[in-house]
């Protein structure tokens, strides 16, 4: 049997292994195009929302009275704008990784799962009727932050383990403040999110780790 | 279960059956057959060098397993990699003769 010198000896057993463990790595690079970008831009997001609320919450008190339902269009349009940031980058990252239907149906299904996320977010408060003047922002965000922190933690767990260690973390910068901060706390966990992203961004870019 | 020697009957394709090179392949046939992939999104995934998979890729091509095309994509200059129809019934050959040899026992 000819070997050349760089060549690595494989049993039948390695081979099999080999094919097994390449599809699955192939198939998860394809699914997490772009998240570097897209961790940083959400980072951003979240930190705004938690910053305009603060402002809501002290600057901007009158303003609050009077219109108790501004946290909904506020948080939407925060959404929106990631989502149609998050399409944009995941498509123009998966374009310098495959040509072709593979990488197109990756990066529909990672929109259609990152939009069931934010939906979610959404909608089980709302289907708690949770969205009303009545009810104290802060606990809208409580379950909405879970949301968003499983849906992270649950798509580390099957593509890239850091990204359910960012999910703990965007969790961690929300509720720790929220009930250790007082009035500072969305400041504070807006300081402490764009931290998480911001060290997970630099994780990734050190180690290649996406 | 086969009891036939496997020298007499089972070869792997020693072009494809190489730890990198089977990597590479692997990749190239898990999509479909009209998809190409990016040089430097098979290097980034299984962590190779330039030269490294340079040096593959070439092998693979020489064997007629795989195409390397040059175009620009957003202004950048971009190499890919797509396998060859011969690529992919030598992968599928590969594929049966490793089963068979995975299943193999020896007589008595």
């Amino acid at each position: 049997m000819e070997r050349t010198g760089d060549e690595t000896r494989l049993s039948p057993e390695e081979g099999w292994r080999t094919i097994q463990a390449t599809m699955e790595e192939a198939r998860s690079s394809m699914y997490v195009a772009g998240t570097a970008t897209i961790l940083l831009l959400w980072g951003h997001i979240i930190s705004l929302g938690y910053l305009a609320e603060y402002a809501l919450d002290t600057a901007l008190a009158d303003f609050r009275d009077d219109n108790a339902w501004v946290s909904a269009p506020l948080w939407i349009a925060l959404v929106v704008a990631g989502m149609a940031g998050s399409a944009i980058i995941g498509s123009r990252a998966g374009r310098t990784r495959a040509a072709g239907d593979a990488m197109r149906s990756a990066g529909i299904r990672m929109f259609l799962f990152w939009l069931s996320v934010a939906l979610a977010a959404f909608l089980v408060p709302a289907a708690a009727g949770m969205w009303n003047p009545d009810e104290d922002p802060v606990n809208v965000a409580r379950v909405a932050i879970g949301i968003v922190a499983l849906g992270h933690v649950l798509f580390g767990i099957m593509y890239r383990l850091l990204i359910a260690a960012v999910g703990v973390g965007i969790a961690a910068a929300f509720y720790i403040p929220s009930y250790v901060a007082g009035d500072a706390a969305l400041a504070v966990s807006a300081a402490a999110t764009l931290l998480v992203v911001a060290a997970a961004y630099a994780w990734i870019r050190k180690s290649g780790v996406l | 279960m086969s009891t036939e020697a496997p020298e007499d009957a089972i070869v792997l394709d020693e072009t494809i059956h190489q730890s990198t090179r089977l990597r590479i392949m692997t990749m190239l046939v898990s999509v479909p057959q009209s998809d190409r992939l990016a040089y430097g999104f098979i290097q980034q995934t299984l962590g190779l060098t330039g030269g490294n998979l340079t040096t593959h890729l070439r092998r693979l091509e020489q064997a007629g397993y795989l195409a390397l095309t040059k175009e620009f994509v957003d202004a950048r200059p971009r190499t890919w990699v797509q396998a060859t129809p011969e690529g992919r019934r030598a992968f599928a050959g590969y594929l049966a003769n490793l089963q068979r040899a995975l299943n193999w026992q020896p007589a008595g």
